[in-house]
């Protein structure tokens, strides 16, 4: 068999996929990658004004921007057939949308952990529902892939609620990878280390010097950035990852290894 | 598995070929683009005591650096244990394990690859997280190489990336007969949730894996498995 170099076969023509969280940070980051890879995108952010900045930097000039707050779980369902009314079946989903407060035990609320459960998690599994129905998905199969963390394989003080939320992430992944392979739709998380976005800043602020030094140590290849997660994404969702369903792709510099 | 990465791989770089058998990695240099770009290393890494000095050899005479170093070698011999013997245990060790670690060894010394190595590819197996009977020494000879791995990232980063891709069960033109059995087929298609892979599949997450574009991936097992190791029903 004659097989294409994988440089060509990150290619996404003619596919459309549906990116949370994509007004700024990896969302943005695999927005654009995506585009140029050819795809046709769905964004979706509650910051419109992020959105748009995202689209202004974009290739194509179809995509379609929904501003929707994912905490509105039980709407997502909508969303989605919105999504696909306008721009036609979908090729996948990249859950990218997260939130994250550092919030020891003692502080930890239950509206808190419920609200980073909603946006975290519960919307990245009520958007991959949708693709059960042949009146969502595309005939030819699918990717869905969950930005994670790797806070769902490491423990850090403070970040319990947010943990919880990632590594129920990759429990979807793996159920869902089972039940949605006889119709080829693949469901993988990437589980990023300490990657530089706005998110990270808000987090970064918190420290001193040389507990972001420390930080920045425990990862052998330094902080990432964006794009190092959208390159992982696009392996996950172009020909190259066709083979590959049910997995935890840590992308973290290595963060993890050591 | 090895030739067809080969093949594949020679689209976009240039390669040695490292096997034991002069005969068959001339087929495989052969069947790449443009054969005569390509370099043969003829040696059988059991002989792990020789490597250093075979190796050493080939570069000076070849005057070659190498960036990218892809280890898809292995023995796999299914035993129980109680027929295994230590022999048999040691040749799947010398060459599954002590051979990438060996060359991983020489690459890095500067004399002779003049800093030029950026990523480890290593080729372990779900085998490496997962028992299987008869896998014994081929499972803990995989989970060597995925814990020396993960140490050569760690230790040899930045400059330096490394990581494992542990594939499932995949159609090559070697074990094309094994699914000639019909049983045989039908279990893999019930444990394979997305079916039998192809080597293309493995090939494409290493070239990913030594491309730029996993710049900040290393110390990482990328499974790739078509569902395998999620079905626990299989």
């Amino acid at each position: 068999m004659i097989s294409q170099p994988v440089t060509e076969l990150f290619n996404l023509n003619g596919r459309h996929f549906l990116v949370t969280g994509a007004s700024s940070g990896i969302g943005q980051a695999v927005t654009w990658l995506f585009d140029r890879l050819g795809a046709r995108l769905t964004l979706v952010d509650l910051n419109r004004a992020g959105l748009e900045e995202t689209v202004a930097r974009c290739a194509r000039n179809d995509h379609q921007l929904f501003e929707f707050d994912l905490r509105r779980v039980e709407e997502i369902d909508t969303l989605v057939k919105d999504a696909v009314a306008g721009a036609g079946f979908l090729s996948g989903f990249v859950h990218c949308a997260g939130i994250q407060t550092v919030m020891p035990a003692r502080v930890l609320t239950v509206a808190a952990w419920r609200e980073i459960f909603a946006v975290n998690t519960e919307s990245g599994l009520a958007v991959a529902k949708c693709f059960s129905s042949k009146k969502v998905r595309a005939d030819n199969g699918g990717s869905i892939v969950f930005i994670s963390s790797a806070m769902a394989l490491a423990g850090s003080p403070g970040a319990t609620a947010y943990s919880m939320s990632k590594s129920a992430l990759h429990g979807v992944a793996r159920s869902l990878a089972l039940e949605f392979a006889a119709s080829r739709i693949r469901v993988n998380c990437i589980a990023p280390g300490f990657v530089k976005t706005a998110m990270f800043e808000r987090v970064e602020r918190l420290w001193n010097d040389s507990q972001r030094a420390a930080v920045e140590a425990q990862h052998p290849l330094g902080f990432g950035t964006p794009n190092d997660i959208a390159n992982a994404a696009a392996f996950l969702c172009a020909d190259t990852g066709r083979w590959i369903t049910g997995t935890a792709m840590v992308v973290d510099g290595g963060y993890l290894a050591q | 598995m090895g030739r067809e990465m080969a093949i594949q791989m020679s689209r976009e770089h240039l390669l040695i070929l490292g096997g034991r058998d002069s005969v068959r990695l001339n087929e495989t240099r052969q069947a790449c683009c443009d054969p005569e770009k390509h370099i043969i290393w003829q040696f059988d890494l059991s002989l792990v005591d020789e490597l250093a000095a075979s190796i050493t050899a080939l570069f000076a005479a070849e005057k070659v650096r190498v960036s990218a170093f892809v280890h898809c070698a292995a023995v796999l011999k299914m035993l129980p244990l109680r027929s295994l013997t230590l022999e048999q245990i040691r040749d799947t060790f010398n060459t599954n394990f002590f051979s990438a670690m060996e060359l991983t060894k020489v690459l890095m010394k500067k004399k002779i690859n003049d800093r030029q190595l950026r990523s480890i590819v290593f080729i372990s197996s779900i085998a490496s997280k997962f028992g299987a009977r008869g896998f014994s020494a081929y499972s803990a000879s995989k989970g060597a190489l995925d814990a020396l791995m993960k140490s050569l990232a760690v230790e040899l980063a930045p400059e330096v990336r490394a990581n494992s891709v542990l594939p499932g069960g995949v159609r090559t033109s070697m074990t094309d007969r094994i699914f000639e059995d019909t049983e045989m087929a039908a279990k893999f298609e019930h444990d394979y949730p997305l079916g039998i892979g192809e080597a293309t599949d493995i090939v494409n997450a290493v070239e990913f894996l030594i491309s730029e574009k996993s710049r900040w991936i290393t110390g990482q097992q990328i499974v790739v498995d078509g569902g395998r190791t999620a079905n626990i029903t299989a």
